[in-house]
């Protein structure tokens, strides 16, 4: 709950935007009546502070003063922001970030160990990887051949090799991953994130998914703000084939009137209802109408220049991918693939979001679930790696040299690992029992391992993190406990992390 | 005094609990917060402004007004009044005609007037039905990983509108949510009877398979409940699916006894119709099934007679394959058929014969046969050999006299009293072996009978198969079909920490034991969800009649006595009147739970009638007006807001009921990933079937409509109790942009144009449709300046004046909030 003194300084804030002189003297020749309309908002002052440090303001539990304002953390915070980079589908921890050279011994084999380890569909003899692990950095971490430039930033990354979640399905462990819940009932964490701490930037959506055309397994229930409220919701930015940084939000354009005539009707519509206020008196929460109107005319210019990249320079084109050699690439996969293009355009977005105030930005690979590889397994990682690789690479390094990765939280995984033991011929099954993701920047330790797989890289063994664990994590390092960052729906509290979740301290710098 | 002390206890309450991680709940002295305490009248308090007071009600609120020094403000003008009354109980504005009827009428009775014209009006259970499908958490699909569309939801969302529009009284409202199948006494309207079951059978139905079916059952189970106690009783008795509740006297126990009414429940579908059709539609489902068996029979009987034919030609078949099989063997060139037809033997059941005596095995009957067989093979001959005739022509007698033996058996006998000898077991093995068995070779496969009849049983076949087809794809007038639920009651054990794979102690079925206290001999029984229905709308329980009295307060006054709606437990808030909350539920109850009697009373009342002026005494001591000493101006919801547009702009379809509409922009839709953006479910106006009031647009769970969800729209995956109110940019972005919005600009243009062609004639038009008032002089000479100003040279604009008039005017503060 906000504090009264809380609400004053959102109130106050407000009045500030309000008595914005350029609110007045933009449109200054139209405002014929400006005398008129600055004492209505000078008048709304008592009144609405008054209101405003009342124990309820109108309505729900959300100030009226804006749910997007930037809110204190529970204590203080070592990431402000998060970029979870989504391998959908779900990426091999055996053959990227998680060695296992006794899979070469036991090859085809199924150790007894292994047996009662049940995955969504039967599963051979162990597999080996036939990537090579390389050590990288002063850490010397082992990372497979498939990543190369993301290795370059062995000592950023605090990988996770004992991750677990309930149940090997996509659909399900997507939800886990994203709501912590395996039904679609609850909030995803990024709009926990956003209730909890506000935007840094009213002039963008909070919380943004990019992607592909089309959508990933699950859609948007994987963003969805649920019960929390509506604006909490992730915005999925559309990306089609001809990418328009001024369609990629809805509404952002009014394709029937120019700008100046929409400017124009828009001070009509103000003073209609500055003379409304004039009239009954200024209302809480028709004032924040009024200043919404305002931001909703400004996002208009300020959204659409977040997401025009056409100013970014050659060599950050070139450094994200975008042009040079591998430009062209494409990981294939039978829901239609991914291309490098689109992905590390979306890389990049993900650090211009970040830099503007966007507090959570997820990126999806591509439609469905590329990484799903039931079958050529390795054939199809090295294909789907080799077009990542290089935009996520570049994202960390453009974040660390601006200073952003600091406090900046990067996410790399699936929503669950793949079986060490071969599908068919030379398929990995889905594996909930056992899988790495890592994280980079943001309070993290670089550099660090934490937790192990059993011998074949099958199940968590050593210090095991669940992905509940992993939400109280996330929020803690974004300054959030998240057994007190509650919700009160209809009269019962809720959580992110339901009843479970340990901060995992061992991994935070 | 006393509220000080319920506060008292409730914090008392938190602390209590937060601080002790072994509390120990004590029915006795927990029962007796004031929730679970039965409501009593009071008398009118004394007031001293005792002129004021309209009804019962106006002196409870009048007297904790002055109580706090505060007082009423001035009273609403008729004109914010019939604004207020009609959204309030239609969701739409009042028209112009009403407006000027309503001054006009200087009659005592012109506020009941109004009242009574709106709750005749069917659209009044449209307003009124949509806040109770926020609580039913009402959605038109599940929210699967995939669309996946719940058929005829519609029809639990009309019988909702139905019941308010005839005032069904509130207790046989929640009964037939929670029992309507198990009411007894005969239906005579499935509709009225059945369809309020959506209640449950369109709640959550989760994955089951790999993502665990215990678990997925255990969640439903939990979100029925939990719809159940929030929604009617405004209990969290969820909270004690894995821990004893942490505030209320709600034990874990509790929690598993109520939910017995549901466990063992199942979700079928039910025809909704009237009995004559359900029952004729059934007759004609069994009719069908009985032909469908009736073919079977008839073809299995064709096959039976066929294979008996075959099992008295066992020789001619064994020998006819033995030359096959060393044909093959000599890898000699071998045309089946035509060897088939030389012999004059059916193919079929040569190559079966074949396949039988090339396959190795040990089983007696077919050995000696095989053997020979095999030695004739090493012969190299002709493909026969005297053992292997000696051998078929045993087996054949062997199938001939099993086969008479059957028919003996079979053949009802001249002379009752002469009983056949059944089969000897060696005679039951010999046809299983050749005829029963799949393997065996006078088997005749499913799949194989049609290509084995004759031409004539061919021809009986088809007409026997047009007589089918003819009769399932004529079926007798139908209804549709909706989710529903079945049975239940089965008791329950305790699942520990919630979970299903760790059961605990056994839960007596039965309500909860705060309000029941029931009796221990009826443990053990099952619990219906009938009793569990009853148990609810008895009038002495504390709750229901307060909950649901509250939630319509709240609707008319924009905060509840209780402000927690869905909870009225320590964590929810205290009522800000207990006696007037008291008083309202008990009259509720002897008005026959009447929800118009209630409207009434409310709306008749002076709290209603008040005015939303500001007083800057009032607000210093009050500021969130919770004793209400004014009306609180409130923000239209989206179906409302949306409603109103629609109907300003002349284009509102007030058609009622029926399938809900999934209407998405044709343009839009085009662009790849947008898709789901602009499921905007018939909020485009550009569609003739998006013109229908907001209520009968589609509900998502799958894809949530993105526009319902920016305004504050419910999620509908859990129960609601009330709206959000955020004000957002991109609220405004849809104001201000929104295809919706521009063509509702253009035709409210219209529709002033097409009246008169005179400025001032529009403009006094245009506000009375908008706000229901004439324009101030300010106003007029504003909108006189912007339509006169000169013509610019702005390129791109495709709206005239007139309509960016239109547009402002509909965009406006006036218009989102009720006066």
């Amino acid at each position: 709950m906000k504090s009264p003194l809380h609400r004053q300084y959102l109130w106050e804030h407000l009045l500030e935007q309000a008595s914005d002189e350029r609110f007045f003297e933009k449109n200054a020749a139209l405002f014929s009546r400006r005398a008129m309309l600055a004492k209505c908002f000078n008048g709304m002052g008592a009144l609405g502070l008054a209101a405003a440090v009342g124990p309820r303001a109108l309505g729900g539990e959300v100030a009226q003063a804006g749910p997007l304002m930037p809110k204190q953390p529970h204590f203080p915070a070592r990431a402000r922001r998060v970029i979870h980079l989504w391998m959908n589908g779900a990426p091999s921890q055996v053959d990227t970030f998680d060695p296992k050279p006794a899979l070469e011994k036991y090859a085809g084999k199924r150790p007894e160990s292994t047996v009662k380890l049940t995955t969504e569909n039967a599963t051979g003899g162990l597999m080996p990887s036939p990537f090579k692990f390389s050590k990288y950095g002063q850490s010397g971490m082992e990372i497979s051949e498939l990543f190369p430039e993301v290795a370059k930033y062995a000592d950023d990354l605090c990988v996770i090799r004992s991750m677990q979640t309930d149940v090997p399905v996509h659909e399900s462990s997507n939800w886990m991953m994203f709501t912590g819940s395996i039904q679609p009932t609850r909030p995803s964490y990024g709009s926990w994130l956003l209730y909890g701490l506000g935007s840094e930037n009213e002039n963008l959506p909070g919380f943004v998914v990019l992607g592909e055309q089309g959508q990933p397994v699950n859609g948007p229930s994987n963003w969805s703000s649920r019960f929390l409220p509506g604006i909490y919701q992730g915005c999925q930015v559309a990306l089609p084939k001809e990418y328009n940084p001024r369609e990629v939000i809805p509404y952002l354009q009014n394709a029937q009137l120019s700008p100046v005539s929409q400017r124009r009707e828009l001070d009509l519509m103000q003073r209609l209802n500055a003379l409304h206020m004039e009239r009954r008196g200024a209302e809480n929460a028709m004032n924040a109408r009024i200043q919404s109107l305002e931001m909703a005319f400004n996002m208009e210019s300020s959204a659409a220049e977040a997401f025009d990249t056409s100013g970014e320079s050659a060599a950050t084109l070139e450094a994200y991918g975008l042009t040079g050699p591998g430009a062209d690439l494409v990981a294939n996969s039978g829901d239609g693939g991914f291309k490098r293009a689109t992905y590390a355009r979306n890389c990049l977005l993900a650090r211009r979001l970040v830099e503007r105030g966007v507090r959570v930005v997820q990126i999806y690979c591509g439609k469905s679930q590329p990484w799903d590889h039931h079958s050529k397994n390795s054939e199809s990682h090295r294909n789907h790696a080799a077009v990542v690789d290089r935009p996520i690479a570049a994202l960390l390094g453009d974040l660390k040299q601006r200073g952003l990765l600091e406090d900046t939280l990067v996410l790399w995984g699936g929503e669950f690992g793949r079986t060490p033991t071969s599908q068919g011929d030379d398929g990995r099954d889905h594996n909930h029992h056992g899988f790495t993701v890592w994280m980079a920047g943001g309070g993290v330790r670089g550099g660090t391992i934490y937790g192990s797989t059993d011998e074949f890289g099958f199940k968590a063994e050593e210090n095991p993190v669940h992905v509940h664990d992993l939400h109280a994590t996330m929020l803690h390092l974004m300054g959030l406990d998240h057994e007190k960052l509650t919700y009160r729906y209809s009269g019962r509290d809720f959580r992110l992390t339901d009843v479970y979740g340990r901060v995992v301290n061992e991994i935070i710098s | 005094m006393k509220l000080t002390l319920l506060l008292f206890v409730a914090l008392l309450g938190n602390v209590f609990a937060e601080g002790s991680s072994k509390r120990v709940i004590d029915l006795d002295s927990e029962g007796h917060q004031w929730a679970f305490q039965p409501p009593v009248k009071h008398e009118a308090p004394t007031v001293s402004t005792n002129d004021w007071p309209r009804k019962p009600l106006d002196s409870f609120i009048l007297a904790a007004l002055e109580q706090k020094n505060l007082h009423p403000v001035r009273q609403a003008t008729k004109a914010e009044w019939i604004r207020r009354a009609t959204f309030d109980l239609i969701g739409l504005p009042p028209t112009p005609e009403e407006c000027a009827a309503f001054e006009m009428d200087q009659d005592p009775n012109a506020f009941a007037k109004v009242i009574d014209r709106l709750l005749a009006s069917p659209h009044y259970g449209e307003r009124w039905g949509r806040y109770w499908l926020d609580v039913a958490r009402y959605a038109d699909d599940q929210g699967n990983s995939f669309l996946t569309p719940t058929p005829a939801a519609y029809l639990y969302r009309d019988w909702v509108v139905n019941a308010f529009n005839q005032d069904l009284p509130y207790n046989e409202f929640v009964r037939l949510q929670i029992a309507g199948d198990e009411i007894p006494g005969p239906a005579t309207d499935y509709v009225a009877r059945l369809a309020g079951l959506g209640f449950q059978g369109l709640g959550p139905q989760f994955r089951k398979g790999a993502a665990g079916e215990a678990k997925a059952k255990a969640d439903e189970l939990e979100d029925r409940v939990d719809t159940l106690t929030r929604g009617i009783m405004g209990l969290t008795v969820s909270c004690a699916r894995c821990h004893d509740h942490k505030f209320d006297p709600i034990p874990t126990r509790d929690y598993y006894s109520l939910a017995a009414a549901y466990n063992g429940a199942e979700w079928p579908a039910r025809m909704l119709a009237s009995p004559d059709i359900v029952e004729t539609h059934k007759k004609w489902g069994e009719q069908v099934e009985q032909q469908k068996a009736a073919l079977k029979k008839w073809s299995e009987d064709q096959s039976a007679h066929l294979s008996r034919q075959m099992l008295l030609k066992t020789d001619t078949y064994a020998l006819a394959a033995c030359k096959v099989s060393v044909l093959r063997q000599q890898k000699l060139p071998l045309d089946e058929a035509a060897f088939a037809k030389q012999e004059g033997l059916d193919l079929y059941f040569l190559k079966r014969w074949a396949a039988v005596l090339d396959e190795a095995g040990d089983e007696p009957i077919l050995k000696p046969l095989r053997d020979a067989a095999t030695q004739t093979k090493a012969l190299a001959s002709v493909g026969t050999s005297e053992p292997m005739r000696q051998q078929a022509e045993a087996l054949k007698n062997l199938a001939t006299a099993a086969v008479a033996a059957l028919t003996a058996i079979e053949t009802p006998p001249a002379d009752p009293s002469q009983k056949p000898p059944a089969l000897t077991p060696e005679q039951d093995r010999l046809l299983t072996v050749l005829w029963k068995d799949a393997k065996a070779p006078c088997f005749i496969a499913e799949n194989d009978r049609a290509g084995l009849l004759d031409e004539a049983q061919k021809k009986q076949l088809a007409d026997l198969q047009t007589q089918l087809d003819t009769l399932s794809k004529n079926p007798p007038a139908s209804g549709p079909v909706m989710p529903s639920i079945k049975g239940g009651g089965q008791p329950m054990q305790v699942f520990v920490r919630g979970n299903p794979e760790n059961l605990g102690e056994p839960a007596p079925p039965g309500f909860l034991q705060v309000l029941s206290r029931r009796d221990p001999t009826s443990e053990g029984k099952p619990f219906t969800r009938l009793e569990l229905a009853n148990a609810l709308v008895n009038p002495q329980n504390p709750l229901t009649a307060r909950v649901f009295v509250n939630r319509v307060w709240h609707y008319h006054f924009g905060r509840g006595i209780v402000p927690t709606l869905s909870n009225f437990g320590k964590l929810g808030s205290p009522p800000t009147h207990p006696e007037l909350l008291d008083t309202l539920a008990v009259q509720f109850m002897e008005a026959g739970w009447s929800v118009k009697w209630l409207h009434r009373e409310i709306m008749l009342s002076a709290t209603y009638q008040l005015s939303s002026a500001q007083d800057p005494g009032n607000l210093a001591s009050d500021p969130g007006n919770v004793y209400l000493w004014r009306m609180t101006p409130r923000r239209l919801d989206i179906e409302a807001w949306r409603d109103a547009l629609l109907s300003i702009a002349g284009r509102l379809d007030l058609q009622i009921g029926g399938p809900s509409i999934d209407q998405t922009t044709p343009g839009l839709k085009e662009v790849p990933g947008f898709d789901f953006f602009t499921r905007m479910n018939g909020m485009e106006a550009d569609n003739p079937a998006g013109r229908r009031r907001t209520l009968y647009t589609v509900v998502s769970r799958y894809a949530p409509n993105a526009t319902l969800t920016l305004f504050d729209f419910p999620e509908p995956n859990v129960t609601s109790d009330q709206r959000n109110v955020t004000t957002v940019p991109q609220q405004q972005l849809f104001v201000l942009n929104s295809p919706f919005m521009l063509e509702m600009s253009r035709e409210f243009a219209k529709r002033l144009g097409q009246a008169t062609p005179h400025d001032s004639e529009r403009l006094q038009n245009a506000w009375q449709l908008a706000y229901g008032r004439p324009p101030t002089a300010d106003e007029i000479s504003l909108a006189l300046e912007f339509l006169q100003a000169p013509a610019d040279t702005a390129v791109g604009d495709q709206l005239n004046r007139w309509e960016q008039l239109a547009h402002a005017l509909l965009a406006s503060n006036e218009l989102m909030f009720v006066p």
